[in-house]
Formats: structure tokens, sequence, C-alpha cells
């Protein structure tokens, strides 16, 4: 164990950076490297949690738990400052850390005004997201849940482009109204078990096991799943994906893309399905069927787009659907892919986005028909894109192939039709992807651009999340021998 | 064992590694070059090591890779008569033809690119050949497909090019819905993806669901393998440089789907079903292939089209049960047709980069070293009695005569025609190609012919000769013994064998229909009729021929069933249910409540002054009325 | 000396009475409704601490102190937002600003 409380620095060193931003508001490159370094840290204060690991588990910690914090905080209320760490939150820590780094450094150049205010809000974000993955208290997850929406509201709405505020607002209601109704939710089941147990507590582990009649636990489960739907985004409620990605400035984006979507199915595999064990499993035909509808849907319409950056929007809304799909599931097999695949889609991901900003930067559009025959062009910048679009298109060796496999793989056993159906979504992404690739890389150029290939800042971006591209695509072993103890557990077989 | 199987894949991959990353700036030119090749024909030594040193089936473990609780998947590689043979051919051919390729792209300021992707293509068909499990198989299947776009798309400026490049990795990419459902299912059904424990699990489950596997599988095999109906990737695939079109055709990418049925022919040729399914779409493929090559007037699109049709003979055999026979014709077409292939490259980089055969004649004198292998392949492909090509291919049909029955006996007939057609064209290109005159506008006939780099011509040699007396790997049994044939025998498979009598019978028979199709296609097109009859079909095409030109015209059907109509619904999709359904409602419903917070709002002044009335008043109100209800 | 609560309420009732109406009499003038609004804040206070008193427990004088420091902080913005205000637009009467209306 580490004396310091480890999780509590972890969680509050990007925030305490974030404040001392705002001491360097008219000092722009001291408050870039200042938040570069903050990031750093975090980064290599999240990848020491790896080694955690081994160590004992914690007293009073929950079964899987290596990392674990409880202190009381609201004692009247029974809200308690619960933190803990299990293979699942430190592969998504890990994930925040590095993607929030890369969101840093994609907007080194591109930001231009109030740039201690833009890497302040990136970094306040980045606490609440960690807040999201480590929280063990509904009320505490509910605080940093908000939290990150703040930053983000105004990440779009200052920096963001064409129709931006509108954007902003929409991104803004809809989780909104998703996450007041699943604060409803959490108040109910406080309620619930207080009354049966006399014991009010926000204590994840102490409301698990809590007895509801069938109505009333699909009532609350449907408000949890309707906020995560939303962040997810699962199809009928994915519009606000699109416009908040194509407006948001690229760190936004990748941030969004990268990070938040993941927040959705975090909170669905943490709280949903323990939670309420008994309406999942009536609900997950609907989750599996949404699921697998975004995945067509969505794959579909990303064909048609104009826009690069809607193109990766709806791929998104793709790539998630598998997630959801595995977590419908709920197999072991399927249940370790869709964690896999959210780690690989926000690496993936983030990649494109950060790709599409650098074109953007240069050419000041995003329109597929503006470029043509970039290859010959930017030759370093082409190779680096086919790789991340194959790996979006789910090529076997590349990340994403590997999640979805055994998504697929875990599903088939429990939903058939679903999984055959979904086994036609993994080639639409491929169809959108080399139409892409062809339109955007190949053939003539259809505009005179002047493009100037990668800096050695893009190399070195890129270079990272190809390496952690192709390493998890050969060899996911050591991710998926961490996410085994929890997903053993959730799902209730052996480890 | 363990170190030659590493090697046989590693070199390939660490070659198209090292090639990418350090290519055109750090390496000079011939370095890259020496690499890429140096690296296949250490992969084929290190086969011929493990071949050496084979003596009975071996599985090796490289390492982990997809393992989530009991589903696991590991790099594990499986050497057996059947992978051993095939990474032969492909390390040998291939070799040679990368070193065709240093000729051939010695203009091309991208052969980086090239020699890195022709090298990953090498690697990915080998992971593929020599996977033990499916999911490692479907790693090198989808990494061939990439590769085949790459590649086919390499010349990207053409739009024709990338999108041919396009076609191919979509529509096998098709195909591998098959395979895809087809591991997961397995995967439930037996609990293990391991090829070799598949096989010998079979009799554990229905004889419906083996059926519903194989023709699972069966899908996969049409993408890859570019059979009816998945066949319109390959004709269009000739965009690529010609290396890579031989290596396509040749050695990699299209035979995987056929392997991929030998391999699991165990478990999946237990069910009539599937087998009459492989019979029937090899024999259709092969007589579709066939009558499209008939009227081709691209050299490189005959071609593919011959390969379409060949590779139907190979699922023909399967469908048949034979896979010796199958994997000898595999083996010997990979000779001819990269032989024919780059014989083409040859011609048409002396032609300078005219493929179109009606404006070629009279090569056999300009490039003699260029004609005589050329010829070699084509009779081979006619299947002349005793070169290589006869025998494979009358192994096949043997085995179709073997199976008997009225279904078999027509397929058999459909081979026979088929196999009519393939002389016919055959003959009919090297006539148009090589004999006669050059014509009098080209610069050939001005004495400014281009030089080839010898490389090439050499490379072509040790193919003919495979290709020509290749049959001497399997000769029938009254004429020895096929080496290939006791090699290629598992213990406990039982491949009939024809009586002798019979053999010959059916050989006279094809040798028979061979000479009939040369001659059919000498007095159509030889000595002096060949000017004619070329005047006759320079004219566009009418009627029958051009419907086989344009390939039974399956590629406007598809386009006008499936392709139009997904992108038509793509946009449909997008902007009318999802901007203009989804979103308009929530949008509307968003400017209602605007609406109604402004006409609240219109109703207030925003006097401070009058909002403190209201709020004293409310709270009077407020007040009054819980006093009202205490009291 | 001991105040019976009764006797507190009416006071602080009174009190918030004056208050309410200073508030609604002056309300045009900023600095008449910060007034009110202090009279009234005092008039609870007041009612913290006699209940404090008779229930004999601390925590109403606890608030009673917060409040204190409450209003000392928002009197003291509200105050420099009034000069600020004044500056503006040379008036304290709140009806002059109403931009946010629309």
């Amino acid at each position: 164990m580490i004396p310091v409380p480890f999780l509590t620095l972890l969680l509050f060193l990007p925030l305490a950076g974030s404040l001392l931003l705002l001491a360097m508001t008219r000092r722009e490159s001291l408050a870039r490297i200042t938040a570069l370094t903050i990031a750093l840290a975090e980064t290599l204060l999240a990848c020491s949690a790896w080694f955690c690991q081994g160590s004992t588990t914690p007293q009073a910690a929950p079964p899987g738990f290596f990392l674990f914090l409880d202190r009381p905080w609201i004692e009247t209320l029974g809200i308690r400052y619960t933190l803990g760490m299990d293979g699942i939150s430190l592969l998504l820590v890990i994930l925040t850390a590095f993607v929030t780094t890369i969101a840093l450094l994609v907007s080194w150049r591109s930001i231009k005004e109030r740039v201690a205010l833009h890497f302040l809000l990136i970094l306040a974000m980045e606490s609440g997201i960690i807040g999201v993955f480590l929280s063990l208290d509904l009320f505490l997850f509910y605080l940093f849940w908000e939290l990150m929406l703040i930053p983000m509201f105004f990440l779009i709405g200052i920096w963001g482009h064409d129709r931006n505020i509108y954007s902003a607002v929409k991104f803004f209601l809809y989780t909104m109204i998703g996450s007041l109704l699943m604060l409803l939710a959490i108040i109910g089941i406080y309620l619930i078990h207080g009354q049966q147990s006399g014991v009010y507590s926000f204590g994840l582990s102490e409301l698990i096991g809590t007895n509801f009649s069938t109505a009333t636990g699909l009532w609350l489960y449907g408000a949890f799943l309707l906020a995560f739907a939303v962040k997810f985004p699962l199809v009928p409620l994915h519009t606000w994906l699109p416009d908040a990605h194509t407006d948001a400035p690229t760190a936004g984006s990748v941030i969004l893309a990268g990070l938040l979507l993941k927040t959705g199915a975090y909170g669905l595999i943490r709280f949903g399905y323990p939670l309420f064990p008994e309406a999942a499993r009536t609900l997950t035909p609907l989750l599996i069927g949404l699921a697998v509808a975004g995945i067509l849907y969505a794959s579909w319409i990303a064909f048609a787009q104009k826009d690069m950056k809607r193109l990766v929007a709806y791929s998104s809304v793709g790539h998630m659907g598998f997630v959801a799909l595995g977590i419908g599931a709920w197999t072991p097999v399927a249940l370790s892919g869709s964690l896999l695949q959210m780690i690989n889609h926000g690496l993936t991901t983030t990649a494109l986005f950060a790709m599409v900003g650098m074109l953007d930067e240069q050419a000041h559009t995003r329109q597929i028909e503006d470029y043509g025959g970039l290859w010959s062009k930017i030759p370093i910048y082409s190779a680096f894109f086919v790789l991340f679009a194959m790996a979006s298109a789910g090529l076997p060796g590349l990340n994403n192939f590997v999640g979805e496999f055994l998504i697929l793989t875990g599903s088939f056993k429990v939903a058939q039709l679903a999984t055959v159906l979904a086994f036609i979504g993994v080639i639409l992404p491929l169809v959108y992807t080399v139409r892409l690739i062809q339109e955007v890389l190949f053939q003539e150029e259809r505009r005179p651009l002047s493009m100037t290939d990668l800096s050695l800042r893009e190399i070195l971006i890129l270079t990272f999340l190809a390496l952690a591209d192709i390493v998890i695509g050969m060899h996911p072993a050591p991710l998926l021998e961490v996410l085994k103890v929890p997903v053993a557990l959730l799902t209730g077989g052996a480890p | 064992m363990k170190l030659y199987l590493e090697l046989i894949i590693l070199l390939p991959l660490l070659g198209g590694i090292v090639n990418l990353l350090l290519g055109g700036r750090l390496l000079p030119r011939r370095l890259t070059e020496l690499l890429a090749c140096a690296v296949i024909w250490g992969s084929f030594a290190a086969t011929l090591g493990a071949a050496a040193s084979y003596t009975a089936p071996v599985t090796v473990e490289l390492g982990s890779w997809l393992a989530a609780f009991d589903f696991k998947a590991p790099f594990t590689l499986y050497l057996d008569p059947l992978s051993l043979s095939l990474c032969l051919m492909i390390t040998f051919v291939c070799g040679l033809i990368h070193i065709y390729a240093v000729g051939y792209m010695k203009d091309d300021p991208s052969f980086v690119r090239f020699f890195a992707l022709l090298n990953l293509f090498v690697a990915a068909m080998l992971v593929l050949i020599l996977a033990e499990n499916l999911p490692l198989l479907y790693l090198g299947w989808e990494g061939v497909g990439f590769c085949s776009y790459a590649l086919i798309g390499f010349w990207y400026r053409k739009p024709e090019n990338a999108t041919a490049g396009r076609k191919a990795f979509i529509v096998t990419r098709i195909g591998d819905i098959g395979l895809g459902i087809a591991i997961v299912w397995m995967f439930q059904l037996f609990g293990s993806v391991s090829i070799t424990k598949l096989n010998s699990m079979g009799y554990l489950m229905p004889i419906g669901v083996i059926t519903a596997l194989g023709l699972l599988m069966l899908l996969a095999a049409m993408g890859k393998s570019a059979q009816v109906p998945l066949m319109v990737w390959l004709p269009d695939a000739m965009a690529g440089p010609t290396p890579v079109s031989a290596q396509i055709h040749a050695a990699t990418m299209v035979t995987a789907g056929v392997y991929l049925l030998m391999r699991m022919f165990p478990l999946i040729g237990v069910s009539p079903t599937v087998t009459a399914a492989i019979a029937i779409t090899g024999a259709l493929t092969a007589f579709y292939g066939a009558t499209c090559a008939l009227v081709q007037r691209d050299l490189k699109r005959i071609l593919a089209y011959s390969t379409i049709s060949q590779i139907g003979y190979m699922m023909l055999g399967v469908g048949a049960g034979a896979i010796t026979a199958s994997t000898f014709h595999l083996l010997e077409h990979a000779f001819f047709k990269a032989l024919l292939f780059l014989g083409a490259g040859c011609v048409i980089t002396a032609m300078h980069h005219e493929q179109d055969i009606f404006r070629m004649g009279g090569l056999r004198r300009t490039i003699p070293g260029t004609f005589w292998p050329f010829l070699a392949g084509a009779v081979c492909l006619a299947g002349v009695p005793l070169t290589g090509g006869f025998f494979s291919k009358d192994g096949i049909l043997g085995a179709v005569w073997l199976k008997g029955g009225g279904f078999y006996g027509t397929l058999y007939f459909v081979g026979l025609i088929t196999a009519f057609i393939t002389a016919v064209y055959a003959i009919r290109m090297v006539l148009i190609v090589f004999a006669g005159e050059v014509p009098l506008n080209h610069s050939l006939s001005k004495g400014e012919g281009k030089p080839l780099p010898r490389i090439m011509e050499w490379s072509l040699i040790p193919l003919a000769v495979l290709g020509v007396f290749g049959g001497l790997l399997n000769l029938p049994e009254y004429l020895g013994s096929g080496v290939l044939n006791s090699f290629l025998s598992q213990p406990g498979s039982h491949e009939g064998m024809l009586p002798h009598a019979t053999e010959l019978l059916l050989q006279g028979v094809a040798a028979v229909v061979a000479v009939a199709g040369i001659s059919t296609a000498w007095f159509r097109y030889g000595g002096d009729r060949r000017q004619q009859r070329l005047a006759l079909e320079s004219a566009p095409a009418r009627g029958i021929s051009a419907f086989l030109m344009e390939g039974w015209r399956v590629d406007a059907l598809y386009d006008f069933m499936f392709v139009r109509p997904y992108k038509w619904l793509s946009s449909i999709l997008w902007q009318w249910v999802d901007e203009g359904c989804i979103d308009d409602t929530l949008d509307r419903t968003a400017a209602l409540f605007g609406r109604f917070g402004h006409w609240i709002g219109a109703r207030g002044d925003g006097r401070v002054s009058r909002s403190l009335i209201g709020m004293a008043a409310g709270a009077a109100l407020m007040i009054g009325w819980l006093a009202w209800v205490m009291l | 000396m001991i105040v019976p609560l009764a006797h507190v309420l009416v006071l602080a009732a009174v009190l918030f009475g004056l208050g309410l109406v200073c508030t609604l009499v002056w309300r045009s003038n900023v600095i008449m409704l910060l007034i009110g609004i202090e009279i009234m804040l005092n008039a609870a206070m007041l009612v913290f601490v006699g209940g404090s008193n008779h229930w004999g427990v601390a925590d109403g004088q606890v608030f009673a102190l917060i409040i204190m420091a409450m209003t000392s902080a928002e009197v003291s913005l509200a105050l420099a937002l009034v000069v600020y205000l004044h500056r503006r637009k040379n008036t304290v009467n709140v009806d002059e600003f109403r931009e946010l209306k629309d």
C-alpha cells in the first residue's frame, strides 16, 4: 500500500493543476507547459497504479479492488468519500490520462486565444472523468458525472466552430435530462434501501442487493439506462453526438469520443447491472436491439457523410454499439471484449479525430470533397491515416478487431440473431472507411491546397497511438488479464 | 522446427516493416529491393529446412494472442503436408515474383511502399496457411485482403484503380461474414477454435449443423476465391501492377478460399449437401470464367477470368472430395498462372503499357525470351497432354467422374466443356499476341522496342519448367507413383482411386477435348485467318459476346441491386430519418419550450420593483393559504 | 432576565414586516432595497437566537454568527455593485437596469 492517499492524489492532481493555470491566463507558453507537465505527471501516476495490482487487497475493500479509500464526508446523509480501483477502473483511468495528454498536445498550436482557459478546462474535465471511474459512492459518482459536463460545454461553446452554441446547448440539455433522471433514481434507491435496512447510504457496496419490486426496479433502472444511453450513445438518442463532435475543437472531439462516451458504458457496467440485476435482465433485449440497430444504422449513415468529423462521429456511434452489445450479452467473454473495445475505441477514434483536426488546421475545411490525392503530398500523414482507418474498420492485428471479435464470440451464445446482424455491421465500417481513404488520400487533388507533412510533435502523438493500436491488436493478453478478475466477479463466473 | 516456422513468417514480416520504416530515406533503392527479395528467399529456405526435417504434423505455439476465459486463440502454427506444400509453393513463386518485380518496377518512385506491401502480403498469406486456429487464420485472411486492397490500388491517382482495390476489399469482406459467423458458432458448439480439434469433433454434431457451417465457410471461400456469385472483384483486380496480379492470382489470396475448404474438409466434408454445393459452385464458376475469357480483349483480363475458371476447377475438386487432386491443381495453377501473368507483364512492358491484345502481334520475333515461356504457360492452361496442367486438371475431372451419379456426371460434362473452352481461349490469346505481324502504327514496328530488363525474362524460366514438368510431381498411378499423392494423403483419408483403365480412358477423353479446343482456336485465329478475325472482332461487341465481355453483366446487376440502393438509402437515412425525423423532433420540442419561455418572458417588463411586488404578493398568498389550512 | 420566546417571535415578526415594507415601498431605490433586506435578515437572526436560548442549543447562535459574516460580505459586494451601477447610469433606480430582460 502507498502511504499517501494515492487515489485522492490521482483524482485531484488535474483539478489542482487547473487551479494553478488560473494564475497563468496571460502567459500562454507557460500555461501550455504547466498543463502538459501536469497531464504527464497524471499519466505517470495512473500508470504506476498498474503496479499496485499485485499488492494485497486493502481492508474493507470490495472484492477485486486493489486500491480503496473510504472516508466519511456528509455523514448525516450517509454520503461517503469512497474511491476504489479495480482492473476496469485502472485501464480506464490510464486511458483517460493518456487521451487527455494527447488532447493537450493536439491543441498545442491550434488554440490561439484564451489558451490557459482551454487547458484549464481540459484538466478540470480530466478530474471529473477520473472521478467517475473511481467513485464507489453514488452521490460522489453523480457529482463527478456532472462535473465533467461543464468544461465540455465551455470547450464546445467557446472554441467550437460553425453552430457551436447550438451544439453545446444541445449536448448539455441531452446529457442533463438523462442525468437528472439518474439523480432521481439514485435518490430513489437511497430511500428504498434506507427503508428496507434502516441504513441510509449512497455506498455502492451497501446498495447492491437491495430488493425492488419489479416495477420499481424497471423504473429506476430505466432512468439509469437513459442517462447512460445518452452518453453511449444508443441509437435514437445519438443525435447530439454528430453535432457536438463536428462543432467542437479538436481537443473537445478527442475527449468526447475518447473518454466521455466511455463513461456511459462504464456506468452501466459498474452501477446499472449490479444494482438492478433483474431489471437489467428484463431490458436486455432492448439494449441488444438498440445496440445492433446502432451498429447498422450509424455505419450506414456514416457512408453518406460529407464532413470528415461527422463521419468519424457516426462511426463512433457504430463502434459503441458493439460495446453495448457486449454489455447486453453479459457473458464473461463478451464483457471483456466490451471493456477492451472501450479502450480500443478510445485510442482509435482519438487518433482519427486528431488527424482530421490536423487537416482542418492546415486547410481550414473538413469537407471530404475538398481533399484528394493527399498521399503524394503528405505521405507520412497518409500512412498513419490508413493505419488508424484500418484499425477502425476492424482489421485483424489491430486493436479494434480484438475487442469486436471477443464481443461477437461472447454474445453469440446469448443472442444469435443479433450477433449475426452485428457481423454484417463488421463490414459496413470498411465500406465507409475505404471510401474516405479513397476520396481523401487517393485520386487527384480536387483543390490546390498546400499541405505540409506532420511536424515532430504530431508524429510523436500518432506514433504513440499507433504503437498502442498495434500492441493491443497483437498482444492484448496483459489487458485481458487485468480485466479478468473484475469481469469474473461481475458476471459471476470463475476467474 | 519451431525456428523454421518462426522464420517462415517473420522474415517477410520483418522485411515489410523494415522497408516501410526505413525505406526511401535511409536505405538506398538497391538495398530495399535486395532486402525484399532476400526475406522471401530466406523464408523459402526456411520452408525447405522445415520440409527436410519434417516427419509428422507438428503444432508449434509461438505466443498468446486472444485469450479471455474459455476462449483461446494463441499464435499457434500447424505444419502438415498440405500447409507445407503450399508454403513451398508460395515462398518459391513469390520469390520469383519479387525478383521479377525488381525489373518491372524499376522506374517507379513508390518502390518502398510497393515492396513493403508485397512482403507483408506474403507474410499474411503464410500466416493464413500455417494457422492452427481459425481466428489466426482470419488474421492472415484479412491481412491478405488489406494488402491486396493497397496493392491493387497501388497507382492510386487513377480513380478506377483505387475503386478496383476498394471493390476487392469490400467484396471479399462480404464473404468474411460467413467465416466470422462460422468461427463464433463453432466456438459455441465445440468450445474450441483450433482447426485440428474441430476437424476431429465433427461427429459430435448433427449433420444439419455441419451443413450450415459448411455453407458459411463456402460463403467465405466464394469471396476470397472469387467464386460465383462473389467473383466480380477479380477481373478488376488486375488494375494493380502486374507482379501484384501474379501474386494475387497465382500464389496468394485467391487460393485462400480453396485452402480454407480443404483445411476444414474433414469437418464439413461429411455433409453431402456441402460437398454438392461446393462442387456446383466450382463447376459454375469454372464455366463462367472460361466463357468470359473467350471474348476479352485485355490481356490481363483474359488471365483474370481464366483464374476464376481454374479456381472453379479446384473448388469442383474439393466438392468431389479430391483434396489431393485439388492441391495438385492449386500448385500447378500457381506455377503456370504466375508464369502467364509475368509473361503478360513482359509483353505489356515491351508494348509500352498497351494491354489490348488486338493492338499486338508478331511478338514471337521481338521478344522470344518471353514467347517461349508464355507458350509453355498457355499449353499448361489449355491442358495439352503430358503437361502439368493436363494431369492436374484431369485428376479433378477423374475424381468427379468417380463420384458417379447424375449430379456429378453433369458436373463432369460441364468440366469437360469448360476444358474445351479453356483450350480455345488460351490458344487464341497466344495466337493473337504473338503470331502475325506487329501492327504498323505501333512503335515496335519502327524498331523502337523497349529492351526488357533481363531479370524479368529469367524469372519466367523456372516457372515454365515447373509448369510443364510439374506433372511429374503427381503422376497417375499407372505411370508410377505420385509423390504428392503419397505425401498429402493423410492416414484415414480415403480418396477413391480410379481403375487404371478408366483413368486412361478419361485422360484420353480429356486429351481429345484439349486437342479439339486447340484446333478450333487454330482454325479461327491461325495463320492468315488471324487478320480477318481481328478485323471482325475489333468492332464493338454485340449480343452474346457483349454479354460475355461484360462478365455476364453481373457487375451492372450488382450495381443496380446493391450498390446504388445502399448509397441512396444511406443519404435517405441520414437526411430524412436521422436529421429529419429524430433530430428535428427533438429540435422542435426544444424550440417549443423556448417559445413558451419567451411567451412567459414577454408578460413581464423586467422591472425589479414589479417583480418584488409580485414576489411579496405570492408569498402572502402562500402564507395565507398555509394559515387557512392550518387553522 | 428571561424573555419568553413568544415575545421574541413577535418582535422578529414586526421587524420582518418593517423590512418588507421598506423594500416594497422604496422598491425602486436599490439602497433602500438593501436596507430592507438587512432588516429582514436581522429578524431571522433574532428568531435563531431566541430559539437557541429557548431550547438551550448552541446551533442557533452559530447560525446567527454565520448570518452576520454572510451579510457583511453580501453588503460589501452589493454596495460595490451599486457604486458600479451608479457610475454606469448615474442612477440607483433598479428599474433602469433591465438589460437582462431580452
